[in-house]
């Protein structure tokens, strides 16, 4: 026989069918349901094969532990594998699908890995895999990973979102069992922020499932009215659905709300799930404990489950396991269970107890057979008999059922994630967390406290602590009255059991049986962390929640010692898997990082602009016109307008520091390499700032715009590393200096007007005298624009190498300003240009980049040496800038490249090499830093970081792209191709 | 050439969100914004120079980190008003104007502190950030200025590079109470 | 998942709106010699246990801090504003 849903009890809904599907087999569970509890009450007692042997795996447990009834739900991109049956909530046309089996569950070629299990021991694929080694990536591995496995990950994308939130409160209660929910009312009624986590779908944990009377109410409906009364409280927040899966640095908690993971069609305004960090400033964890199974032959057979798991089947969801169930305990458990299925109507056939004396209390109608183990079940797919063992005689019984309960392991996984290493209590049976932790306090179940009314005692009690502690006034609650409860014993571990016959599971999920353990104690793999990665025992997704203390007792047993001298493995979050999606958030796909414009970016694209993203920018990279086929004809005319007539560039990316103090002055001068102290008001210059071990960090144009006052500009990519840097040492270098920064790069849009006419473009909208002799270059100051409407700064300053000025206004006016500009232009042939015409214009003219500024170069190495002071006691970088290693002569040195072949070309990241030599490392001459094609110079032209390069304009070279290998002949020359004698800047 | 028109473009100008009793979303003037710098970051209690500074009504004071404030208003700040706050800051406090380069943003509704909650980590509890009370911080990816205006009621001020993409964000993370 | 830094400004932060320099080193003197800048600029310690390091209020207040934690449990001891540290006379 197989399980079945009664006729009545429980907490679901019988009135509101749901259909589902487990295998394409159309099934019918009711609101309330789980996908366990439904399938049971259709009977389904087989549900997956196991991992490595491929066993027939039933329903093992009610809740988050469960390491059988593991299937794949959902279809197409929201298919989730490895999902657990006994959370996942029953919703309306739900698919779900076994795991691991082919061609179907019921016959799966895979068990014959069964028959092969003599030789499938622990630590048999490290021994007969381990030669030839290269057959492991191709043969082996691929071999193991299709035969033994979870469920398959879906290749669509997910259509659902996700998002994160945070959340803060006094006190987080974890779990809304009776502990937690004394806790949570003992505290919200003393007016504390209280946040209440529970991963059920509605608050009550054990009670949902027990017989007890609290306050004349049932235990499930003093649940409700609890949840109820902290619902009505505004200062206390209850989560259902929702797991606590970490604990962290500062009292944080992680935790994932599972929004509409129970519902088909999720809504698009709600994420499917929500990952929150709460920060508490006191927690409590009430999360129960977890019954242990017991280790004994065929104890993974379908039917087999813990009995506390059937009793929350019979009680919560009205299923019975079976008609004639027996059940082996060590505790007083197991008759809480045979109480319940007796009064429920369901026969129970046996209590085997393996302590001396059964439970004296137990009145009813079973066999009680004491001082007894169960050493096998029978039975193919399901459980048809059991061998009881009693005096060394052996019985077999027809069950269909059989429910274990091996004692009590409390959940103190969270407690355990800051360094806290559990305990063993000789007296609870029980590996218990240290009560002393910083932030964090444990009652009830967890604490391994039996009983409803000592767990809510317990939660209450250790609540006023907290409340006490974070300064509420505290009274004592009254705590409700719990009536019809059994009392429980500690139970004595029951950890090998003699005479058991057939594999005897201890990590289900992992298919590790007893036999593996005593190997890895034989072969000297006995310490708790070795057996776990010898045997795999814990290694599974549920880490062992089930397994570990078995594990260790075994272990503990086989070594002759205390379970306090093996320890436990450590524990690490999650506490339960948690998926990507919710770790990811809202920051995906085109959301993953945030945009930024430049105020000037409308109007690019007006003008029909090429978008480049340049980190969080996107900047106009080339502006296509009528018959341009390829992006080079776009680029190649920009630059040629620049050199003939004038171009408009949307620079405003560049970072803007506005410098303030009696200081700024001295404090640029420590900066920059060069001199800054002097520059005069009105003037700008271009300044070299070094990082601390001498090379260059980062170059730009800075401006002296009154005494007090200077305008910095940093290249797009450094701006906000450069402000970083100049806070640091304006605050923790030097903060005797008077020196004040503020961020402008926002502030201003930065247009570069360049080429020979570009003074007449400018004529036409500045107010002031911006003729050479009035403006001349490297002039800076205020202008006013159009009669005054507006004011701008002006910069008369050069990337191209033309006569050129950068005009700064305010960003909300960039655009009008740009129009404005566009008009006044037209007549002298003005053309916007984007980003690869500024490459090409500043390769020509020999300016470097970030190209060249690689964090390799020093000054020198660039041509910049004369530039640095010799003269200033000190600045960022002077001191280092003295090695040895940096002034040696065969430094890698900027120098320009051009093919002797004019129809050549070659690519940025080519190495230079001497005529005729291979391409070895030691002949390696230094590489191309950047290449274009210059319309200037009529082909590709190159600037390069080479050994001794200065020395060596006019040798003939070869230019070696390893990559295509390809050796272009090419000259050495001066990286300056236009204007080297810089007539045109001064014109 | 005094005949060209000089016209600003707002950088949410085209921006709609969410108006319900929940959330609601408002892109605000691009009146005044001015970065108030004090020569010290520790310098004595600059409130009384703040206030005379800021002058008549209209305009709020927003603290910004320790010797920083933000001196905020609808209406765009003339020329000369401008000098004229600057002048009154001086000894104590440079003034830089930042109008154009953060923008704010009203968000507002009784479901405004859980919308926020999903961006910053800062507390926005009334009792823990009471009305008045300013903090810098990231929202999601983007660093903001906070500010409590009213009970339900907060100023979001961002750079405006970032003002269109963080206006995408709040309206997403508003999505379930619009 | 998270880290929470009480900065002496903004009160209690995450680690994602901080940037974080290294260990609080003095910076020496322009002719203290080569041996001092070289282990000025390269030389760190790794210790466990307490350990001071200049954090940047990045995304808050933008003011450099000199966080003391220790390394091994991340406790956070002390955070201060690095400038107003220096100026009241405290050793790096």
């Amino acid at each position: 026989m197989t399980s079945y849903r009664l006729a009545k009890g429980g907490l679901v809904d019988r009135g509101a069918p749901l259909a589902f599907s487990f295998d394409g087999k159309p099934m019918q569970g009711f609101e309330g349901d789980t996908l366990a509890s439904a399938l049971l009450a259709n009977g389904q007692m087989l549900v997956g094969r196991s991992f490595k042997y491929h066993r027939p795996r039933g329903i093992l447990t009610a809740g988050a532990s469960e390491p059988n009834a593991l299937v794949t739900i959902g279809r197409r991109g929201r298919t989730e594998p490895n999902t657990r049956a006994t959370v996942q909530e029953l919703y309306e046309g739900l698919e779900a699908r076994s795991q691991n089996r082919w061609p179907s569950l019921d016959f799966d070629v895979g068990a014959l890995n069964g028959l092969l299990s003599p030789f499938l021991g622990a630590g048999f694929y490290y021994k007969t895999f381990m030669w030839p080694a290269p057959l492991w990536e191709k043969l082996y591995e691929p071999f193991i990973r299709r035969a033994a496995g979870l469920g398959k990950a879906t290749h669509e994308a997910d259509p659902d979102s996700y998002e994160k939130s945070w959340a803060h409160c006094d006190l987080l209660v974890v779990g809304a069992g009776p502990a937690g929910l004394a806790a949570a009312l003992t505290a919200g009624r003393a007016g504390a922020r209280v946040i209440l986590v529970d991963e059920g779908s509605m608050p009550g944990g054990s009670l949902l499932f027990d017989t007890a009377m609290i306050d004349g109410k049932t235990a499930s409906d003093f649940a409700d009215g609890a949840g109820a009364e902290l619902q009505s409280m505004p200062n206390v927040r209850l989560m259902t659905r929702t797991t606590v899966f970490g604990w962290y640095d500062g009292n944080v908690f992680g935790a994932v709300e599972r929004v509409q993971k129970h519902v088909r069609d999720p809504a698009s305004h709600l994420p499917v799930e929500r990952l929150w960090r709460i920060v508490a400033k006191q927690a409590l964890l009430a999360t129960g404990a977890e019954e242990r199974p017991l280790v004994f032959g065929g104890n993974d057979r379908p039917g087999v489950m813990t009995a506390s798991a059937m009793r929350a089947y019979l009680n919560r969801y009205g299923v019975a396991p079976g008609k004639a169930t027996a059940i082996f305990t060590s505790n007083d458990s197991g008759y809480l269970l045979a109480r319940d299925l007796e009064a429920a109507g369901v026969e129970v056939t046996a209590v085997v107890d393996s302590r001396p004396t059964a439970a004296l209390s137990y009145r009813g109608r079973a066999r009680l057979i004491a001082n007894a183990v169960v050493s096998r079940t029978k039975g193919s797919k399901s459980v048809s008999a059991i061998e009881v063992l009693r005096d060394g005689r052996s019985e077999t019984i027809a069950v269909d059922a059989l429910a274990i309960a091996g004692g009590f392991s409390p959940i103190i996984h969270l407690a355990c994630l800051r360094g806290s290493k559990p305990f063993w209590s000789e007296e609870k049976a029980a590996f218990l967390a240290p009560q002393d932790l910083k932030g964090l306090r444990i009652a009830g179940a967890a604490a391994a406290t039996a009983g409803i009314a000592a767990c809510m005692q317990e939660g209450s009690a250790q609540t006023m602590a907290i409340l006490c502690e974070l300064g509420f006034s505290c009274r004592p609650a009254t705590l409700p009255n719990v009536e019809a409860e059994e009392e429980s014993r500690p139970a004595k571990p029951l950890w090998s059991i003699p005479g058991i016959k057939g594999k005897a599971f201890v990590d289900f999920q992992n298919d590790v049986h007893l036999k593996d353990i005593g190997l890895a104690v034989r072969e000297g793999y006995g310490h708790v962390e070795l057996a776990k990665r010898y045997t795999t025992s814990g290694m599974a997704t549920d880490q062992g929640k089930l397994s570990n203390v078995n594990a260790i007792g075994l272990l503990a047993e086989a070594r002759g010692v205390s379970p306090a001298e093996v320890g436990t493995t450590t524990f690490r979050p999650f506490y339960t898997p948690v998926s990507f999606g919710a770790l990811t958030g809202a920051h995906s796909g085109f959301h993953f990082q945030p945009v930024r414009k430049s105020p000037l970016h409308d109007w690019a694209a007006k003008n029909g602009a090429i978008f480049v993203e340049t980190g969080l920018w996107y900047r106009s990279a080339w502006f296509p016109r009528g018959g341009e086929k390829t992006w080079r004809e776009s680029v190649d005319r920009e630059v040629v307008n620049v050199r003939q007539n004038v171009g408009l560039c949307d620079v405003s990316t560049l970072g803007k520091i506005e410098i303030f103090g009696a200081d700024a002055a001295e404090f640029l001068n420590r900066i920059y390499c060069n001199a800054f102290l002097k520059l005069p008001v009105g003037k700008a210059r271009y300044g070299l700032m070094l990082r601390e071990d001498g090379f260059i960090y980062d170059d730009g144009t800075t401006s002296r715009l009154g005494e007090e006052h200077f305008f910095m500009t940093t290249t797009t990519a450094y701006a906000a590393g450069v402000m970083n840097h100049l806070e640091f040492c304006a605050q923790a270098l030097w903060p005797e200096l008077d020196v004040r920064l503020a961020s402008a790069t926002d502030q201003w849009a930065q247009m570069a007007i360049a080429g020979p006419k570009a003074r007449l473009v400018l004529e036409k909208i500045v107010d002031d005298d911006i003729s050479s002799a009035a403006f001349p270059f490297l002039a800076a100051k205020e202008v006013s624009l159009c009669g005054g409407k507006l004011h701008a700064r002006l910069f008369r300053i050069s990337f191209s190498g033309e006569l050129a000025y950068e005009l700064a206004v305010p960003a909300g006016y960039a655009e009008s300003v740009a129009d404005i500009l566009m008009d006044a232009g037209a007549e002298y042939g003005l053309q916007p240009y984007g980003t690869e015409a500024l490459g090409v214009l500043r390769i020509e003219k020999g300016h470097v980049t970030h190209s060249e500024i690689n964090g390799t170069v020093i000054p020198d190495d660039l041509g910049f040496g004369k530039l640095v002071s010799a003269t200033k006691a000190d600045f960022i970088g002077k001191a280092m800038l003295e090695r040895e290693g940096l002034k040696a002569s065969d430094r890698l040195r900027l120098v320009g490249v051009r093919p002797l072949d004019p129809t050549a070309s070659f690519k940025t990241g080519s190495h230079i090499l001497e005529k005729n030599a291979a391409p070895t490392l030691e002949n390696d001459q230094g590489y191309i830093t950047s290449s274009a094609f210059s319309p200037h110079v009529g082909c590709t032209i190159g600037l390069a970081l080479v050994k001794r390069g200065p020395e060596r304009l006019g040798e003939e070279v070869v230019v070696w792209n390893g990559l295509k290998s390809e050796y272009t002949p090419a000259i050495l020359c001066d990286p300056t191709f236009v204007d080297p004698t810089n007539e045109r800047l001064h014109v | 050439m005094s005949d060209f028109r000089i016209a600003l473009r707002p950088a949410l100008g085209s921006a709609t969100g969410p108006a319900s009793r929940g959330v609601s979303l408002t892109a605000m003037p691009e009146g005044h914004v001015v970065q108030v710098l004090g020569r010290r970051p520790h310098a004595p209690d600059l409130s009384g120079v703040l206030e005379k500074a800021a002058g008549p009504a209209h305009r709020a004071v927003h603290a910004a980190g320790p010797g920083q404030w933000f001196i905020v208003g609808d209406a765009p700040l003339s020329r000369d008003e401008f000098a004229a706050l600057s002048a009154a800051l001086q000894p104590h406090a440079t003034a830089v104007d930042q109008s154009h380069g953060r923008i704010r943003i009203r968000v507002e509704g009784t479901m405004v502190e859980r919308m926020l909650a999903k961006g910053t980590a800062v507390d926005l509890d009334p009792g823990a950030f009471p009305v008045g009370t300013s903090a810098m911080t990231l929202l999601g990816h983007v660093s903001v200025h906070l500010t409590r205006i009213e009970i339900a009621v907060f100023e979001i001020m961002v750079l405006r590079g970032f003002a269109e993409s963080l206006w995408e964000d709040l309206v997403r993370m508003s999505a379930e109470f619009a | 998942m998270a880290s929470l830094i009480s900065c002496p400004h903004c009160g209690v932060r995450p680690k994602e709106e901080f940037a974080i320099k290294g260990a609080v080193l003095s910076r020496p003197a322009p002719d203290a010699g080569h041996q001092a800048w070289t282990e000025y600029v390269y030389l760190r310690d790794n210790p466990r246990g307490i350990h001071r390091e200049y954090w940047h209020h990045t995304s808050g207040c933008r003011r450099w801090l000199v966080v003391t934690r220790d390394t091994a449990s991340h406790e956070v001891e002390l955070c201060l504003d690095a400038a107003a540290a220096k100026l009241a006379g405290v050793r790096p």
